[in-house]
């Protein structure tokens, strides 16, 4: 074989590794609260838990509110932002962030509502930190 | 009826891009000259079908007809014309439609402009996409399978099992439910026939690389296909462009780009089509790079379909802020993909071996190299979003249930890939142009070079710019500004027509420069409070109610009304109120930021919007929509928006107040709501020609005015008015009243008599309960004033990004530059006909 074959061949091993290991790497999967507890950054799914208290606070500028996974696990969410649009009316919520001491620190919020016009924003999404 | 005829046209149109389809592939390969004519007059057929069901659905959403799924679903009766037209290509279905259209129009181009051996291959390619996409809309129901969804459907089609529907079936809704307000806008009108004008014409190097395979002409393709090529890439860029910019002026995404899937999804077919523009111009040139033209050629249309159907079957549907709904068309559009794939990559690997190959190796130091580097670095850039889009799928392969991958991702392959760009392009365009030899490259390089590092050593030190990494990023950027320039200016001494490559590389430069000083150099625009509390944040010195350290920073800001605050240093910002109005959307707050400078300059004001989603807001709840407002300026953009305020706590709280009360009211409370009324009074005591703050409102005595006698009760002793002003600060309203105070006897007792005047705008009412004759003032009451009374106050968050002007400076040069070589590639191409 030529040499530079090899070159190439070796290159486009080389790059296709590390291009899917750095992209398994920034991928994760959707955990639920419990599971969340110990990790840096995790995506949890669920719905808004209506029957306790929420609401945005000006004092700490936070919006704060308590959530059910999926495994029906409620815990309270802190999101450093005034309350989106659409929170009432969504049906699912994914929460972006970090699990400390049972409360959720959600940098990002992913809304599904059920929207009326099924096209464009199905999501309304709210990020929380620079983008 | 009208409806019915449109179904019938989408269907004859589908059975005649069968015919189509069969004939041309017919007429190539017997070269029969006359089935080709026939195919074309069957194109044509086919496109004024199409045109008259696009018609046919334009009247019923023109019309009002709700009874129709897709009418009911985009518009509804208080739309504006233009936008009743653009919900056409709004939903799904329609946009299909459009895109069916425009490829029409492509194939009349083509049959018009292209020459044999290539006609027949072409439009059959042509045809063959039109099948696909026209059955996505056809609407046939087997009763096992369906083909399509059918933009003609009527409701009871869409929702068989709804009640309303089974016990009044010829139920036709009374409005539809309205476009969504953020699609309510100009952009929205233009950007999505733009983007499907690209898709369509993207077609065009597929068709012709497939064309060329079938008739084993491997060279001559490139010259009918590179304009067309070149033409579609400007479409996506243009389509691209006003996407970002449309996000960042009216949706509040904070930026003009976010790597969202659905906006990677015109991104990729860009990359992947200018991958294919350089491989086409080598081989022009040079007679090389065959079969990397071709095969760019096909994979930029398979990712324009790929693409879609990443956007269009729901497998995004939990990954994107805007993929499309599912509409079941999953099979239809896997089939698409499958098909037009296996087609271009097994043709082209059937005729690989044939395929021409350059007799020796192009050397390292030559354009040929160079230009084929880019390609090559494009179609990786190209590879990696597809990856990282793809995760919904190719996740799976390393997690159950796979989230999108971190922004970051993106950005850590994208920014090395652009760096290697950025220096290739420098190099390629002084070798395209001449020979060189290292150490001649190295002589015309030198001042390039020195004026380079001159200019990346200012920005870097103004910028204050730490990292190393971007240190390099903004030396490449600058490079291929300067370098490329160098070029652009003897290339305008010789030959004007020859500059679209160097604009382009120039436009190129800029965007990197703009990209990266206008997002990692966004600063959240502050008060001087908020930022010792971020600080503090970051050293951990800030401590929950738990006693864990708070890590999420503040960012934003609180202004009351009229009280200037120190922003960013920089700005005296004073919250001066705000205007309700119904236009264009009903209740929408339009609210008012002064700016001062510090440092002197003009003041100005920035207005952002709040507005209540109407068509999705329910009776217990209002759901508020902002509308940010950029400054826009050479070297930053100042992007701001309410992101809540006094008014819409207001209104929240009335809406919620509204929806509990709603069961009936125990008559108890009643009555201590009463009471707590009675007892929500305010006196206020006022010398003549004072004023007094209560609540939002400012009090001023004018003057007394004598009071009429009719409007006096019997035996009055003394009977007078007092001329007030009353003023609402929030709004800058005022008026004025005159309440009366009077003293009368009856039955030898004294009454006071002091009829309310209410007012009923601002839900109070005033009582001039007393005069003090010893002071000379008198003694206000007033009713309805909260006691508790919160001044008006709005939450803003706002970011300064530096140089947003570069990033759209450096589209325009890209677009000019691909109109530069579009005119030339075009002229030279019709000239040889």
């Amino acid at each position: 074989m030529k040499p530079k074959l090899i070159i190439g061949i070796v290159s486009i091993i080389v790059f296709t590794s590390l291009l899917m290991y750095n992209f398994g790497n920034s991928i994760s999967t959707y955990v639920n609260f419990e599971e969340a507890e110990g990790r840096s950054s995790s995506h949890v799914v669920g719905v808004w838990d209506s029957s306790q208290d929420y609401g945005f606070s000006r004092d700490t500028m936070q919006f704060v509110f308590y959530m059910e996974d999926r495994s029906g696990n409620v815990r309270k969410v802190i999101y450093p932002r005034p309350k989106p649009n659409n929170f009432e009316q969504a049906t699912q919520l994914v929460v972006i962030g970090e699990m400390k001491n049972d409360v959720f620190y959600a940098n990002e919020m992913l809304m599904k509502c059920p929207s009326k016009y099924n096209d464009e924003p199905q999501f309304e999404q709210v990020n929380a930190t620079e983008s | 009826m009208i409806a019915e005829a449109g179904r019938w046209f989408l269907s004859i149109a589908f059975i005649s891009s069968v015919f189509t389809m069969v004939l041309y592939a017919y007429a190539s390969i017997k070269h029969d000259k006359k089935a080709e004519q026939i195919s074309n007059w069957l194109w044509g057929l086919k496109g004024i079908l199409v045109t008259a069901a696009s018609a046919a659905l334009i009247y019923l959403i023109m019309t009002h007809q709700f009874q129709y799924f897709y009418v009911w679903n985009y518009t509804s009766l208080d739309l504006e014309p233009q936008y009743l037209f653009s919900a056409f290509y709004g939903g799904q279905e329609g946009s299909f439609l459009l895109w069916v259209f425009f490829a029409f129009l492509v194939g009349l181009g083509l049959i018009k402009w292209t020459r044999k051996p290539y006609r027949g291959p072409v439009m059959f390619v042509m045809a063959m996409t039109q099948f696909f996409l026209l059955s996505m809309i056809l609407g046939w129901d087997f009763g096992v399978a369906k083909i399509g969804a059918s933009p003609f459907r009527t409701i009871a089609q869409e929702m068989p099992n709804a009640p309303f529907l089974q016990a009044n079936p010829g139920f036709v809704p009374q409005d539809g439910t309205g476009l969504n307000d953020l699609l309510k806008s100009p952009w929205m009108m233009i950007h999505p026939p733009i983007i499907f004008l690209g898709f369509s014409m993207m077609t065009v190097p597929f068709a012709f690389a497939v064309a060329s395979l079938w008739t084993k002409t491997y060279h001559e393709w490139i010259r009918p296909a590179l304009p067309w090529t070149l033409a579609a890439n400007l479409c996506l860029l243009t389509a691209i462009f006003l996407g970002g910019y449309w996000a960042y002026e009216t949706l509040s995404f904070g930026g003009y780009w976010a790597w969202d899937p659905v906006e990677n999804a015109s991104l990729v077919p860009w990359l992947i089509g200018t991958a294919g523009i350089h491989a086409m111009i080598i081989q022009r040139k040079s007679k090389r790079a065959h079969k990397a033209s071709i095969f760019f050629a096909l994979l930029a249309y398979v990712s324009v379909i790929y693409q879609t159907f990443l956007t269009r079957s729901g497998v995004l549907a939990d990954q994107s802020v805007h993929s499309f709904v599912d509409l079941g068309l999953y099979n239809q559009l896997l089939a698409f993909i499958l098909i037009v794939t296996f087609m271009g990559i097994g043709f082209y690997l059937y005729r690989y071996k044939e395929l021409p190959s350059p007799e020796k190796e192009s050397k390292f130091l030559s354009r040929e190299f160079m230009t084929f580097t880019g390609a090559m670095l494009l179609f990786i850039l190209g590879i990696v979003i597809i990856l990282g889009t793809s995760s919904p799928i190719l996740g799976k392969l390393f997690v159950d249930n796979p989230t999108p991958p971190d922004i970051q991702f993106y950005n850590d392959w994208s920014m090395p890939i652009a760096i290697i760009m950025a220096i290739t392009t420098v190099i390629g365009q002084y070798l395209f142009w001449e020979k060189h030899t290292w150490e001649s490259l190295a002589g015309e390089l030198i001042t390039p070079l020195l004026v380079t590092s001159t200019i990346s050593v200012i920005s870097i030190v103004l910028g204050n710019v730490t990292s190393l990494y971007y240190m390099i990023y903004i030396f490449a950027g600058w490079f291929t500004v300067i370098g490329n320039g160098t070029v652009l200016i003897r290339l305008l001494r010789k030959n004007p027509k020859l500059v679209g490559g160097t604009l382009t590389h120039i436009g190129f430069g800029l965007l990197l420069l703009g990209i990266i000083s206008s997002s990692v150099y966004t600063t959240p625009m502050l008060d001087k409070r908020t930022e010792d509390y971020n600080l503090r944040v970051e050293q951990g010195d800030v401590i929950d109610e738990e006693g864990f350290p708070i890590t999420q920073k503040v960012e934003m800001f609180e202004l009351t009304i009229n009280q200037p605050k120190l922003i960013s240093d920089k700005y005296m910002v004073t919250y001066e109120g705000y205007e309700l109005s119904d236009s264009p959307r009903p209740g929408q707050q339009n609210y008012r930021l002064k700016f001062e400078p510090i440092e002197g300059g003009n003041p100005f004001y920035l207005s952002p919007e709040v507005y209540p989603m109407l068509t999705s807001s329910g009776p217990n709840s209002v759901e508020w929509s902002v509308d940010p407002h950029v400054r826009t300026g050479w070297f930053n953009d100042i992007y701001l928006y309410v992101a809540g305020s006094q008014y819409v706590e207001k209104r929240n709280e009335a809406v919620e107040q509204n929806s509990q009360n709603q069961p009936m009211i125990p008559v108890g409370d009643a009555q201590s709501e009463d009471q707590q009324a009675e007892e929500d009074v305010q006196t206020i005591e006022l010398s003549q020609g004072e004023t007094t703050t209560a609540g939002p409102f400012q009090f001023t005595f004018q003057n007394f005015v004598p009071a009429s006698e009719e409007s006096l009760p019997e035996n009055t002793q003394i009977g007078i008015r007092s001329l007030i002003r009353i003023e609402h600060e929030p709004s800058g309203r005022a008026f004025e009243a005159e309440p009366l105070f009077a003293v009368y006897t009856e039955d030898d007792r004294s009454y006071t008599y002091s009829p309310p005047i209410d007012i009923q705008e601002w839900g109070m009412s005033v009582l001039f309960t007393s005069v003090h004759p010893e002071t000379d003032s008198i003694e206000l009451s007033v009713y309805g004033l909260d006691e508790n009374f919160e001044e008006d106050w709005v939450l803003v968050v706002a970011e300064q990004k530096p140089f947003v002007s570069i990033v759209w400076m450096g589209t325009f040069m890209l677009m000019a530059g691909f109109s530069v070589s579009i005119f030339r590639h075009w002229a030279r191409e019709k000239n040889t006909v």
